[in-house]
């Protein structure tokens, strides 16, 4: 096991409140039809969207990606991340070809240490997703365990 | 559908977990993770998972949004909450269960608060958490 430098408690908590530029996104029908079958469900009516992705749609659309929030929590390696839990909101069935306006923030990120993880750092983004009309559309929120000098 | 309180949502199957289809996943997503794609990653882990890739989280969660779309309409969901204690693996067997635990009335429609989890027969529970769902006025 490679032993890695623990960022300080105060690197960690000062993520709470960091935003990401924002932006928007649209999911287009070959998107949204290869999410579907991935999940082995058909496609659902009047060009809805399968919730699956309340997960990739907002963090793209806020701007952000997947390997830049694993980087922001300095996290040790992409085998260190554990997920706590995800937590979406759906106020509006998400539509295909739609563009969507997506906003992100950290909202929280603080130090942890249980007997089973020890020292970790829990990490929670949330992204709202408004439609064209400025009405909230979904609200996802992920919640990610930092692990250290655990693999 | 006339739910009561108690009520077992009938269960959906995915009853092969596929390896190709966390690739697809990974490629839609950009999610660097080798855990999903490239079997010798996880077998190199100190879990003893075997020659298996790691199915992502979404996608778990997607069979219990299957469940429920089947169970209450495709647009019925109003709020799902995942945890992830046990990892799901390629090629098993699992299968999406929940249970009605109260029913109430929102603003313009009747919701269904109901317990959700995800199983595989020999290694219990792997998904748990909650969802909100739309379902039929009882009145």
């Amino acid at each position: 096991m490679t032993d890695y430098s623990v960022p300080g408690e105060s690197v960690i908590t000062g993520l709470t409140g960091h935003r990401f530029p924002g932006g928007s996104y649209t999911v287009e029908h070959w998107e949204n039809a290869l999410l579907t079958e991935c999940t082995g469900a058909e496609l659902l009516p009047n060009d809805m969207v399968h919730p699956v992705a309340l997960f990739h749609m907002p963090i793209f659309g806020a701007g952000t990606s997947i390997a830049e929030m694993f980087a922001l929590g300095q996290a040790e390696s992409d085998l260190s991340i554990m997920i706590e839990s995800y937590d979406w909101e759906i106020f509006i069935p998400l539509k295909e070809e739609i563009c969507y306006s997506i906003s992100g923030e950290i909202s929280s990120a603080e130090r942890r240490n249980s007997a089973q993880l020890n020292v970790h750092d829990r990490i929670q983004f949330r992204f709202e997703i408004h439609n064209p009309e400025k009405i909230i559309a979904a609200r996802s929120t992920i919640t990610w365990l930092y692990t250290r000098n655990t693999l | 559908m006339t739910p009561a309180v108690g009520d077992q949502i009938p269960e959906w199957v995915m009853e092969h977990v596929s390896a190709q289809r966390m690739r697809t996943m990974a490629a839609l997503l950009r999610d660097p993770n080798p855990l999903h794609w490239d079997r010798d990653a996880v077998a190199a882990l100190p879990l003893e998972l075997g020659q298996r890739t790691i199915n992502q989280g979404p996608l778990g969660l997607s069979y219990m949004v299957n469940m429920l779309h089947a169970w209450a309409g495709p647009s019925c969901i109003r709020r799902i909450v995942m945890r992830f204690p046990q990892v799901v693996l390629d090629a098993e067997y699992v299968v999406a269960r929940g249970e009605v635990m109260a029913l109430r009335e929102g603003p313009e429609e009747q919701l269904a608060e109901c317990r959700i989890w995800l199983e595989h027969s020999e290694r219990g529970v792997l998904l748990e958490g909650s969802a909100v769902v739309a379902v039929p006025n009882l009145a």
